[in-house]
């Protein structure tokens, strides 16, 4: 029985790659064995450490943006402005330590928080731009906060109203009738602020070009209680109605009558609103998105109060438990298993619960990694699943233009005369025309009439068909110079097929240097796909690769400002194209030792 | 030679003759009639007879009543004298309209060429002479890098680099807007735009040429009259540079016809990260707009350029190597 070699399987071959090649130590009498061919090439490989380097950084890419997006997967139709140009952080939530078992009030923004603590003081954390960062003072203490998409509100012990952050819109002037007025609950909104008097009337004030929020005169002075979202605003009164303050007809108008006059808590989240009764029953109403109507059985009967974010609820029982349902994409409606709690708050993508001893939980958007984009996505998650489809688009384009080159190589190179001439001349017309413009004709042209998802197999096939020309020539001369051989003549007078003798007995002899250049091209092809996405001629929104995510990168503002957006795609797909090419050249070395010069 | 050249021009012809019949059937399966797009504008302030009598005669003028073949010899012959059709964007024939990007494309290019020389080819010879030492490794690293990067990579990072943290060059754009002054000024100011779109292109293209000179290099080092050069005595800078070198030019040559003419088509990426008005601009521009008749002009501009690039490359053989017989 024939003794085993080292490296002549499998495992040998991957133990090589991974672990090194074992040094065997010959004594003075024995001789260095003799290697096959691709024991030859894998140790060449194995020795270049530009190559393994190269191997190792593909496979983690790889393994990455294959098995990463199912624990981090992409909602594709998801677009929240509120979200939109957050650098990464993970401050969200990250409330001062002050401010922990003493809170009296606490609101979440956009992409930052307020709270204040027992002393009156108040403090910030988050994503806070500059004007943010100037915080109102006040001789007085401050009781209450409310904080909206980037400017925030504060409410003193004397009932005076303090504004900060966004001052465009007139959202710093705060109108005369409120600061006259001892206010009793202030809230910060999407680039609106109003504020409740202890009289019970309700003041708007801010951006009103972008929401209106009409106020009927024979409401006021007996409001107990307003909310908002970014479209329009509802309020209780102290006959434990709801009132809608819209100007226009929404689902939010259609407030279930059975629940008039029993109102006591009241939230609202995009599409909808809650609304909790005096016998601990909650009521939603409006639309259905993210399951906000399903609500938990067991709360019912027990509500006290109602919090809610851009599509979530949280509820606080009377038992002083929580419990959150709706939308869950940031984790937001998974509450953690709580006691003793005495209040909540819940904004944006984050909820807050204070206990009695003044202790904070949270639970919620924490934020994001590598921040997100111009429309609030999380950027992560997208360059993930963009590399995905960068990936396979560069593998798929491959083994289309793979095929199509062997096939026209072999048979050009094997039969010669006018069958090579016909062929070598279609390569010569596909080659001739410049790549990048012509696969960009053929996307707008085609690209106009099928769907999104479509365009991405549209890319695919069109990279696939233009790239063949230069694999058949190489597999031409490949295949020109072996079929002179013995061996081939030996197949021939055996009497094979002469499809058979191509492909089975002559294309394995060469099928190695095909694999270094398919390889090569592997890269070329996700190259191509990039620059065709960059330029808006690739893969569109709102799928995403790594070219399409740096699709009007070259915007001052985005370069100087927004850096994350174009610094870690380009990062990924430099680190990708870099890693196959270095090991692909690796590959070649190794297959050709004389090559090594090149 | 002269028999080459004829069989060569022929081929030519016929690769024009195919891929002018492949882009002409392109262009008319793209969705739209080109007559009426021809009138969009002003079809509101016409009555319908008049619109109807505009519309026949822009078809009339456009040759659309014709049968398909006619259409497309008209085209190819029209092409072919250099008229290019009409910019339904621009409202003014393509030949004219692309007068402007054409220089600016041209000059960018031509430009880029003299720094490009001057650094891959003593870098090549340098690192084939010394092949195998560290500094030869550390470049075949750098270059492989170099030519693995995405070229708008290279350019953003350039423009985040030159143009917002350290604000020495301009973002983007040809010249300063609404500039007026001497012709000398002006062309200085059309070379500061082009600093940063020069270099990105320079920079890009370094990597792979380096790394081809030095294997063109290595192959001539290898042959038996260099060893007969150093035998005899020669100086190592004669070897190399008079030996060695003119000898490594062939394959070099192949190189360099076909990376000059890609870069015609690989500025489309550097025009559009840089707002740079030339071809590459006018086609993205073309397609977004839907403009078809002059992206189809710009890509019959690229396919003669190439295979007109690829007659000169092999005639140029020759001129390089007498031993070279094109037959």
């Amino acid at each position: 029985m024939a003794k085993r070699t080292y490296g002549s399987t499998f495992t040998d071959v991957l133990k090589t790659l991974f672990l090194g090649r074992r040094a065997a130590t010959l004594s003075i009498l024995e001789e260095e064995q003799v290697q096959s061919p691709y024991r030859t090439m894998l140790r060449n490989f194995s020795e270049k450490w530009s190559a393994m380097l190269g191997l190792y950084i593909f496979l983690a890419i790889f393994l990455a943006v294959f098995i990463l997006p199912i624990f981090f997967p992409m909602d594709i139709g998801f677009q929240d402005p509120t979200q939109k140009n957050t650098k990464p952080s993970s401050s969200f939530m990250r409330y001062s330590k002050e401010l922990d078992g003493a809170a009296v009030s606490i609101d979440g923004g956009s992409v930052f928080g307020v709270g204040v603590d027992a002393s009156g003081k108040i403090h910030q954390w988050g994503t806070l731009t500059a004007k943010q960062q100037k915080l109102p003072t006040s001789a007085a203490k401050f009781v209450q906060v409310s904080a909206g998409l980037d400017h925030a509100l504060a409410l003193d012990e004397n009932g005076r109203v303090y504004t900060w952050g966004n001052d465009r819109f007139t959202l710093s002037a705060i109108p005369p009738l409120v600061s006259g007025q001892r206010v009793k609950q202030v809230l910060a909104g999407h680039q609106i602020s109003m504020a409740l008097t202890e009289s019970g009337s309700i003041s708007v004030w801010g951006n009103t070009n972008l929401i209106t929020i009409p106020v009927p005169a024979d409401r006021q002075g007996t409001f107990t209680k307003m909310v908002a979202n970014t479209t329009l605003a509802l309020a209780t009164t102290k006959a434990g109605e709801v009132v809608v303050l819209s100007s226009k007809e929404t689902p939010f108008s259609y407030v279930p009558p059975e629940i008039q006059g029993k109102v006591v808590d009241l939230a609202v989240t995009e599409r909808s609103a809650a609304a909790v009764t005096s016998d601990g029953r909650v009521v939603v109403w409006g639309g259905e998105d993210h399951g906000v109507q399903e609500i938990p059985a067991q709360i019912q009967g027990k509500t006290v109060a109602i919090s809610a974010g851009r599509g979530h609820y949280t509820a606080l029982l009377s038992d002083g438990t929580v419990a959150s349902w709706g939308w869950n994409n940031y984790k937001q409606a998974k509450a953690p298993k709580l006691k003793n709690i005495v209040s909540i708050s819940s904004a944006y993508f984050q909820n807050y619960a204070v206990d009695k001893n003044g202790k904070i939980y949270t639970w919620g958007l924490k934020g994001y990694l590598m921040g997100t984009d111009q429309y609030g996505r999380d950027l992560f998650t997208r360059l993930l699943t963009g590399g995905r489809v960068t990936l396979t688009i560069g593998a798929i384009a491959v083994i289309i233009s793979g095929l199509i080159g062997i096939i026209i190589g072999s048979f050009s190179g094997y039969y010669g005369g006018k069958t090579d001439m016909l062929l070598m001349r279609l390569a010569e017309v596909v080659n001739a025309i410049p790549f990048l413009p012509l696969a960009m004709i053929l996307s707008a042209i085609i690209g106009s009439r099928i769907s999104e998802t479509g365009r991405i197999s549209m890319i695919m096939v069109i990279l696939g068909l233009l790239s063949w020309p230069s694999l058949a020539r190489l597999v031409r001369g490949q295949i020109l110079a072996a079929r002179e051989q013995e061996f081939v003549t030996a197949a021939k007078a055996m009497g094979i097929k002469e499809v058979k003798i191509i492909f089975r007995h002559i294309l394995p002899n060469v099928i190695t240097v095909v694999l270094v250049n398919l390889t090569l091209s592997f890269a070329l092809c996700m190259l191509y796909e990039s620059s065709l996405s960059y330029l808006g001629f690739g893969v569109n929104e709102p799928n995403a690769t790594w070219g399409n995510m740096l699709y009007g990168c070259n915007d001052s503002t985005v370069m100087a400002q927004y850096w994350w957006r174009w610094v870690f795609p380009a990062i990924a797909l430099s680190l990708c194209t870099v890693s196959i090419n270095m090991a692909g050249d690796g590959m070649r070395d190794a297959i050709d030792p004389k090559s090594n010069d090149r | 030679m002269f028999k080459y050249v004829l069989r060569r021009l022929v081929y030519i012809v016929v690769v024009f003759l195919v891929a002018s019949v492949l882009l002409f059937a392109l262009y008319k399966s793209v969705p739209g009639d080109p007559a009426r797009m021809m009138l969009e504008g002003n079809k509101a302030s016409m009555k319908p007879e008049e619109y109807e009598a505009r519309y026949q005669d822009a078809v009339r003028r456009l040759g659309l009543d014709k049968p398909v073949v006619i259409q497309y010899f008209t085209w190819l012959f029209n092409t072919i004298k250099g008229d290019f059709g009409y910019s339904l964007t621009y409202k003014m024939p393509v030949r004219q309209m692309i007068g402007v990007p054409m220089k600016n494309t041209i000059m960018l290019n031509v430009w880029s060429l003299i720094p490009v020389f001057l650094i891959t080819i003593p870098l090549g010879i340098a690192t084939a002479v010394r092949r195998g030492s560290r500094f030869d490794n550390a470049v075949q690293v750098i270059t492989i890098i170099g030519y693995s990067l995405p070229f708008f990579v290279i350019a953003l990072l350039f423009i985040f680099l030159f143009a917002v943290k350290i604000p020495i060059f301009p973002i983007s754009g040809v010249q300063t807007p609404a500039l007026k002054g001497t012709p000398t000024r002006m062309f200085l100011d059309k070379l500061y735009h082009m600093a940063l779109p020069l270099s990105v292109m320079v920079f890009t293209s370094l990597g792979g040429l380096t790394r081809y000179v030095r294997a063109t290099m290595i192959e001539a080092l290898r042959m038996d009259y260099i060893r007969t050069a150093r035998a005899k005595g020669l100086t190592e800078k004669v070897v190399i540079y008079s030996h060695a070198f003119r000898n490594a030019l062939i394959p070099f040559i192949t190189i360099m016809t076909g990376w000059f003419i890609s870069i015609f088509s690989g500025s489309v990426v550097i025009e559009r990260t840089f707002l740079w008005n030339g071809m590459g601009k006018v086609i993205i521009d073309a397609l977004n707009q839907q403009d078809f008749a002059v992206s189809l002009a710009m890509v019959m501009f690229y396919l003669i350029l190439s295979l007109i690039g690829n007659l000169l490359m092999d005639l140029s053989y020759g001129l390089a190597d007498p031993r070279v017989k094109l037959s």
